[in-house]
């Protein structure tokens, strides 16, 4: 199960380290992580423990997926015949439906599920992938 | 509301008000206005489909769903799937012989209905109907003027409205029974505002003169700003965006639907 810090976006958890959540790692793919710290960045000024809740938040869905941040988006990409960089449809659709996935074995469903599917979203949109989520409209 | 005003109050909203459904008279007024728009050879180019996202049962409205388009149709509650009718030439003879009997193409511009008949239909338009890419050119030019008379329509009655990608055809054509000359080009969505009509402000556009000449194209467009204070004052030009709340304002909606920020 998750705990409420992860739920919502009105957590009260201490600032943290954006890397990595107990100190410093040189092995953590989330130190100096570009893909994170775009997405932090992108953000904008937030409450550190809302931010924190969401590095968190990454980094719990990265361990389920036996992945790191910035392959997450590379995913999500793909080299056209000209050698350009594009979104790949089914690397993107996959990610998605793996999102989705993630918030049902957090055990929720209903506004609470689409909102933490959203926040990994969030990560990825702020990596130029372009993606929607549900709305919560119930 | 005046014209000015409509067409300065133009936004692409996209945070609509999900709970409250869009009048039917309302989709009505926005069809007249798109029948009313200007045509060439006086055919019908378009047609439209509206959707209530809320007469949808669940299964449907997933298969509409795609990474790409998902929020956008659970906030809108009304949907307009907009087409070419890629057979609009067909008719075009028999329209354009009415036009000069309405004297909407008189004589004096040169029309006849002969000149319809013997050298209009068989030595332009009917040549033009089997090329597809001119059917697609004229088609798409004048969808989309009809599209744009619906548009400012939706404002005038205070509704939100934003033109998206065509993403879901292959569930669409099937699901809604479109016919296969019907080439889809834009998904209107229409519902309440959830942001303020303003949408945080109105949008940079570039100065007239990077547009419009005159007389040549030595010659950008002077803008007299006699003109452009009217314009302010009318509404047309409006402040411009982003308002210093914006920010907060598409935070709080994003946080109110859960979605992402």
């Amino acid at each position: 199960m998750i705990d409420a810090l992860d739920v919502g976006h009105h957590a009260t958890t201490p600032p943290q380290p954006v890397g990595a959540a107990e100190g410093s790692d040189p092995a953590d793919p989330f130190d100096g992580s570009p893909a994170v710290r775009r997405w932090l960045e992108q953000m904008g000024d937030r409450d550190p423990a809302e931010q924190a809740s969401d590095v968190s938040l990454l980094r719990r869905f990265c361990a389920a997926e036996l992945t790191t941040p910035d392959e997450l988006v590379a995913r999500c990409l793909r080299s056209t015949k000209s050698g350009d960089t594009a979104i790949s449809a089914a690397g993107r659709r996959a990610t998605d439906q793996a999102i989705t996935a993630f918030a049902a074995t957090e055990g929720l469903s209903g506004r609470e599920a689409i909102v933490l599917g959203n926040r990994l979203r969030s990560f990825l949109i702020h990596n130029g992938i372009f993606l929607q989520g549900p709305a919560s409209i119930l | 509301m005046e014209f000015n005003r409509v067409v300065g109050t133009r936004r692409s909203i996209r945070f609509f008000k999900s709970w409250r459904p869009v009048e039917r008279s309302k989709i009505q007024v926005m069809f007249e206005a798109a029948n009313r728009a200007s045509r060439s050879m006086n055919a019908d180019y378009f047609r439209a489909i509206v959707v209530n996202r809320d007469d949808l049962d669940a299964e449907t409205r997933d298969a509409l769903r795609n990474p790409t388009t998902t929020a956008d149709l659970d906030l809108a509650p009304t949907y307009i799937f907009w087409y070419i009718d890629l057979d609009y030439v067909a008719g075009a003879q028999d329209r354009l012989k009415e036009l000069v009997d309405q004297h909407a193409l008189p004589a004096a511009h040169g029309w006849s209905k002969a000149y319809v008949d013997d050298f209009l239909w068989p030595q332009v338009l009917e040549p033009i109907s089997k090329d597809l890419n001119a059917v697609i050119f004229m088609g798409a030019v004048e969808t989309g003027i009809a599209i744009c008379n619906a548009i400012n329509a939706a404002v005038d009655q205070g509704l939100g409205t934003c033109m998206h990608a065509f993403t879901a055809n292959d569930t669409v054509k099937p699901l809604l029974g479109v016919p296969d000359t019907w080439l889809p080009v834009w998904l209107q969505l229409v519902g309440y505002p959830a942001e303020e009509p303003e949408a945080g402000g109105q949008r940079p556009r570039r100065p007239l003169s990077t547009l419009f000449f005159e007389g040549s194209c030595d010659h950008p467009w002077d803008e007299d700003p006699e003109v452009t204070e009217q314009l302010t004052r009318e509404g047309m030009i409006q402040e411009p965006g982003p308002f210093p709340y914006r920010a907060q304002e598409v935070r709080m909606l994003s946080r109110m639907y859960g979605l992402p920020e």
